[in-house]
């Protein structure tokens, strides 16, 4: 794995059933540690390349090649949802019949971990996300960024090498915004590969790097620190 | 988090499609149980009527549709005492009267009185009734304390007027609850003279009395012998046809069952199809969610089960107070109905689940994530 980049994405394209094309041809290569912002108009095929990354949606050509691991050829997709990528989507997407620490724990079934291991790292992560005593809320009873942030926990659930965020801080105020933008921080700065679609120049202004879609490829890069 | 509270707190948090869910199941549970147990019971209260007295095996008319309508003449009977094995064969003949409204199903038995001390028939009170007597006829315990009757009284039957001779004992509820009467006079009183029901058998000591009732089978091919209340159910076609009616019901009821389980999963799944993509975007397998979704479901039916077979003690207990099953119907909740349950339960279930559990496995991520 040293020196192979944490993400490689040679000439994807996605064209969807009905002729619309997603993804053109795209390149992309994000390092290990490397927290990258893609950003571009509606409809630019970013939340489809997002998709690609996080083995929901399959390229109709090109190579992706995820943490070492080559999609196209990867027969258990679900032992790598689970442990090797982790998702944060714009709406929490919450179980609303699961309590906060429950749907922390959602990921780790299929993890050989013990009911009690599970609860014990779903309350650890909560912790870290500084949710300690809203275990037991439902996601009803948690404000937006909350909700957010157990978001995070969960899919910092299987200590993923790599966080897929889309659109993250699309529905959060200002102050929650901010707040989640300090959680990505704290992660970015533990070594962990972010990348993350966004629409906002604020937020994509944390990146490392952005990376600027038009009408699915990369039209720009840019690096604001 | 266990998997088993996930189950439930799935179960729980979609309460209306819970609750609908086990009453389809707990409704077939009860429609089969009921009918298990009332044709059960049914059979016993049948095979009761033949079994008053301590025979070794009962034998009655082969083929035929009810077996108070078998019928052993004379010929018969004498060829069945000279079988080889056979020590005594005693002839009686059963008939069932309409009493009265607090009596529909009143049993009625002409048996000879020397035959009544071999046949377990003990006289409790007062003396038998007279070998050849027209008006004489003996009560059952159950029967003289139902109708309030005593030895000397006056008992009113087959448009006669007959004197309790005495008090008797089978230590069969059936038999204790109807009266006996000389054989000649209850052959006369129902014009078939000469002719028996069934008869009683007891065979030598030593022989093998499965031996002996395949070599009067053999022997007599006209006629049956049965030893147990499921023989007594093979041999009498009415009970059969009554089987056969209750296990058509059963297939009717789970098939039903299933289309209602099926259904509302269906719409369940349309309901959780977002909430499923979730769960396999965040690294669920197929074989996982089948497992949830299977877990729901058999959760469920045991729920189901249960309620159905409480519900089914409430039914077939009022049916059993039916005026035209008073006395007849005595719903018998053995074991294998409460197995009749669990699988009804578990078979509509699993049916029903199949297909909305398949799809639902089969989901693409994306597509599941992206419904509203």
């Amino acid at each position: 794995m040293e020196g192979q980049p944490a993400i490689d994405v040679k000439g994807v394209t996605r064209v969807f059933p009905g002729g619309v094309t997603a993804l053109a041809g795209l390149d992309l290569e994000v390092h290990y540690g490397e927290m990258v912002a893609i950003t571009g108009p509606s409809g630019c095929g970013k939340s489809t390349l997002l998709n690609i990354l996080a083995a929901i949606d399959t390229p109709t050509s090109g190579s992706v090649i995820v943490a070492g691991h080559d999609l196209a050829h990867t027969r258990d997709l679900s032992g790598y949802r689970r442990h090797e990528v982790g998702l944060v989507f714009q709406l929490h997407n919450l179980l609303p019949q699961l309590s906060a620490l429950s749907n922390v724990e959602l990921p780790m079934f299929g993890s050989r971990w013990s009911a009690h291991q599970r609860q014990t790292r779903a309350l650890e992560l909560l912790a870290e996300v500084d949710l300690r005593g809203c275990e037991s809320r439902l996601p009803t009873e948690l404000s937006g960024g909350e909700r957010q942030r157990v978001a995070i926990a969960r899919a910092l659930a299987n200590e993923p090498k790599i966080l897929l965020a889309d659109e993250p801080t699309g529905s959060l105020d200002s102050a929650s915004t901010a707040r989640f933008l300090d959680l990505l921080r704290q992660l970015e700065n533990r070594g962990m590969t972010i990348v993350m679609v966004t629409h906002a120049p604020d937020v994509a202004a944390h990146a490392h790097r952005i990376v600027e879609m038009r009408d699915g490829a990369v039209v720009k890069e840019s690096a604001p620190r | 988090m266990s998997f088993l509270y996930l189950v439930t707190r799935n179960v729980w948090s979609k309460k209306a499609r819970s609750i609908g869910l086990t009453f389809a199941v707990a409704f077939a549970v009860m429609t089969v149980v009921t009918l298990g147990v009332t044709s059960s019971g049914l059979e016993q209260s049948a095979a009761a009527i033949i079994s008053v007295g301590s025979a070794d095996f009962t034998v009655v008319q082969k083929d035929v549709s009810d077996t108070l309508s078998s019928t052993i003449d004379t010929t018969e009977l004498a060829r069945l005492q000279h079988t080889p094995g056979v020590a005594s064969a005693i002839g009686v003949l059963v008939e069932i009267q309409h009493l009265n409204a607090e009596n529909p199903v009143f049993i009625e038995i002409g048996i000879n009185p020397a035959d009544l001390a071999g046949f377990g028939v003990k006289v409790v009170a007062g003396s038998a009734y007279a070998p050849t007597a027209a008006h004489e006829v003996m009560l059952g315990w159950r029967a003289a304390a139902n109708l309030g009757l005593h030895v000397g009284d006056r008992f009113q039957a087959n448009g006669t007027s007959n004197t309790v001779t005495g008090i008797y004992s089978t230590g069969n509820a059936f038999g204790d609850a109807g009266a006996m009467f000389p054989l000649p006079a209850i052959q006369g009183y129902n014009r078939v003279a000469g002719i028996v029901t069934l008869a009683f058998v007891k065979v030598s000591r030593g022989a093998s009395i499965p031996a002996v009732a395949r070599r009067v089978e053999y022997g007599q091919p006209e006629l049956t012998t049965i030893r147990t209340a499921a023989q007594f159910g093979r041999a009498d076609r009415d009970l059969i046809y009554l089987q056969a009616a209750v296990n058509g019901s059963t297939v009717l009821a789970i098939l039903i069952g299933a289309v209602i389980v099926g259904n509302t999963m269906l719409l369940s799944l349309f309901e959780r199809t977002h909430e499923f993509g979730l769960m396999r975007a965040v690294g669920w397998t197929r074989r996982r969610m089948v497992a949830l979704l299977l877990g729901e479901s058999l959760l469920l039916a045991l729920i189901g089960a249960a309620l159905g077979v409480a519900l089914s003690f409430a039914v077939a207990g009022g049916l059993s107070h039916l005026p035209a099953l008073r006395g007849v119907l005595h719903p018998n909740f053995t074991p294998d109905v409460f197995w009749r349950a669990l699988y009804t339960a578990l078979g509509m279930t699993l049916i029903g689940a199949l297909y909305p559990t398949t799809r639902a496995a089969l989901l693409s991520p994306l597509k599941a994530l992206s419904y509203e």
